[in-house]
């Protein structure tokens, strides 16, 4: 934690989140590029909260960022943070380059539903089955936004979007499920909608030494919201939808669908149809870390068995 | 990073090694500190060599889930200051060409080693077909210039891949070995030189000297872009971000960048050609046929041109040890007084004869003797000649 004093100021200005953020550190401005009623906005204030609570040092937690309307988040992030933008579905390969080669970091991964469950999902697997110390988020807004709103591989079932004009009519897969077998030893899924549960598993994550997945689920008003009713997934139940056209009622809905881990227990696969489990699913600290492993086999390499 | 410890470099003295494994112990002397690979014939004993090695000098070597995975952990190590390096084949390559692109754009060095083999498709794994070629000059989208070195020897695939770490953190392109599948299985005497003559060589990935805490592409004295020592992350030397877009000088992206940027990343190899562009010539002085080649070929063209000498036939060979960028204005000077040029390649088209085509403008009859999966004998090479004289 050297050089940090400057970096963190004991007094805090006026408003004490918004000038750490990138653009109002080197353009005196604070602009985002998302759509009113986004989900990152949130997300990114939150991580910037913890990690200037923590007082993390920035060099120690390299960000790396896959391709998304999450990447614009970059802008909105931490102006001291070191951050790289990945190739699409690539990130987790990159970080794990980067903790193997200074195995003193822990690299920070934003990747999106697309980005690690749909194109990244082999390397999203193998960095959980390493046990790469490292945080995964995975946002998950059940829609390709970035590309205009295309659905991905966690859009819900019957639901619209541009490539499934009448509905979607395949299987999601789930992140948190994936990470389990595949072998992530802290994992979790919270929403934008529950922001304290958020810090606190970022937080837990932190001290956690292995790959941590914690799965965001956040609000796309513009293509998910506007083209779906908020009786998704609940029509046989006899309730009138309305649009999602705007973050209050998206909200609603993401709060509605979000079952806790230990009612979902006593739920039928039928009624979680189109739910997200919230909650912690996971936490091993005794599983071998891949970086200490393999300092462990250097040190019998070096000495000459 | 990594501590330094004895077993890095080999002992002075005569070796018998497999190309693969001399291209690695090259690597290893280079200062090699993270090799990220998929097996894949016929480069799979670099990762095999490498995977003992490595831990032994405190470097890490991982099996990577594929190829997309190993190039991009190899572009990580790089980004945190870790030498690195990965070997594939021809369909490995192929994966590869997407983070290919993107780290000529965030200008990260790392070396890159193609044993080629037959192809398209799967092909004959173990047989060699220069084929890669036109792949790793227009590899990945977008332009930018890339640095091709082609050994034609186990002590070469040694010397070369110093070398070729040398150009990488220079000018930090994407920088290839052009090995293939007999190549890279060749078993040869090769002579390693002691330790401090190869330190003497080796330019290390270190923090400049007074940086000011900044990173910049800008020289402030004339206000251009200059290429200065890679950036490594968890240090201040680092741009604001690393965004794979043009860029300014301090990392942020904008549309008006976008020609001065590209203009950067193909002129500082094209303006560095004196340095870059490695060559060879043999018995030239007076040749009226010129025999331009690389790799292996040179090696059966030798044994050619010393017969088609004593015959009294003037024939010489201008070999291409740095095959990208091509060197137009050698070839030019070698082919102007040529009666025909012969370009013997382990491929059917000709890529590099198309090159030589390009340069003396179809003025010189260019003869092409394309073997595919085989060498070249000697008498291949001899009866063209021949026939030329005739």
């Amino acid at each position: 934690m050297s050089g940090l004093p400057p970096m963190y100021p004991s007094e805090k200005p006026e408003h004490p989140y918004l000038s750490i953020s990138m653009p109002g550190k080197y353009f005196n401005s604070y602009f985002s590029l998302f759509c009113a009623g986004c989900g990152y906005g949130i997300i990114g204030h939150l991580f910037n909260r913890v990690f200037e609570d923590e007082k993390l040092d920035p060099k120690l937690y390299p960000m790396v960022i896959g391709i998304g309307c999450y990447g614009q988040i970059l802008l909105t992030l931490h102006h001291a943070t070191q951050r790289i933008l990945a190739l699409h579905g690539r990130a987790p390969g990159l970080a794990t380059g980067m903790k193997m080669a200074n195995p003193k970091m822990k690299p920070i991964i934003f990747s999106g539903d697309g980005d690690c469950l749909g194109i990244g999902g082999n390397h999203f697997m193998h960095i959980c089955r390493r046990n790469l110390d490292c945080i995964i988020f995975i946002f998950n807004n059940s829609i390709y936004a970035m590309t205009g709103g295309q659905g991905a591989p966690t859009t819900l079932f019957g639901a619209m979007s541009t490539t499934t004009p009448y509905k979607m009519f395949e299987n999601r897969v789930d992140g948190i499920k994936l990470a389990l077998t595949a072998g992530a030893t802290y994992v979790a899924r919270t929403t934008v909608a529950h922001p304290r549960t958020l810090m606190k598993y970022f937080r837990k994550a932190l001290k956690h030494k292995g790959t941590s997945v914690i799965e965001v689920i956040t609000p796309c008003v513009t293509y998910f919201g506007r083209k779906n009713l908020d009786n998704l997934g609940a029509e046989n139940l006899g309730l009138e939808g309305q649009k999602m056209e705007n973050t209050g009622i998206m909200i609603d809905w993401i709060k509605r669908n979000s079952i806790r881990i230990n009612q979902a227990k006593f739920m039928t696969e039928e009624e979680l149809l189109n739910k997200y489990i919230i909650g912690e699913f996971k936490i091993d600290p005794n599983k071998p870390e891949y970086s200490e492993e393999y300092a462990k086999i250097k040190k019998i390499a070096m000495e000459g068995k | 990073m990594s501590k330094e410890n004895n077993k890095r470099f080999l002992q002075e003295g005569k070796y018998v090694m497999m190309g693969n494994v001399a291209m690695s112990e090259g690597a290893l002397a280079a200062g090699l500190e993270f090799f990220g690979g998929y097996p894949i014939t016929p480069s799979t004993e670099v990762i095999e060599h490498l995977a003992k090695r490595m831990p032994e000098v405190g470097g890490v070597c991982m099996q990577m889930e594929d190829e997309l995975a190993s190039i991009n952990a190899i572009m990580g190590a790089s980004l945190v200051g870790a030498k690195s390096m990965t070997a594939t084949s021809g369909p490995g390559f192929s994966l590869m060409v997407e983070t290919i692109s993107m780290a000529a754009c965030l200008e990260i060095p790392f070396v890159f080693c193609d044993v080629q083999r037959n192809g398209p498709g799967t092909g004959f794994v173990t047989e060699p077909h220069h084929n890669d070629l036109g792949l790793m000059r227009f590899a990945g989208n977008g332009e930018f210039g890339v640095i091709a070195l082609a050994p034609m020897n186990c002590q070469e695939l040694f010397d070369l891949t110093i070398t070729a770490f040398n150009f990488a953190e220079t000018y930090r392109c994407p920088v290839f070995i052009i090995s293939d599948a007999y190549l890279g299985h060749l078993h040869e005497a090769i002579n390693i030189p002691p330790k401090e003559e190869i330190m003497k060589k080796v330019i290390p990935r270190e923090l400049p000297d007074n940086f000011d805490n900044k990173f910049t592409y800008l020289d402030p004295t004339t206000n251009k872009y200059i290429t200065p020592k890679a950036p490594i992350m968890g240090t201040d030397y680092v741009p604001i971000m690393f965004l794979h877009q043009p860029h300014n000088p301090n990392g942020m992206s904008s549309r008006r960048l976008a020609l001065p940027f590209t203009q950067m990343l193909i002129d500082k190899i094209k303006l560095n050609m004196d340095k870059i562009s490695l060559t060879e010539e043999y018995k030239l002085e007076d040749a009226e046929i010129v025999i331009i080649s690389y790799g292996l070929p040179v090696r059966t063209s030798y044994r050619a041109v010393d017969i088609a000498r004593k015959e009294g036939i003037k024939v010489g060979i201008f070999r291409l040890i740095t095959v990208w960028p091509f060197p137009d204005e050698k070839v030019k000077k070698v082919v102007k007084d040529a009666k025909a040029v012969i370009v013997p390649e382990l491929n059917y088209t000709g890529i590099i004869a198309e090159q030589v085509e390009r340069v003396t403008k179809l003025e010189t009859p260019i003869i092409r003797i394309p073997k595919v999966c085989d060498f070249h004998h000697p008498n291949d090479i001899l009866e063209k000649i021949r026939e030329v004289v005739k």
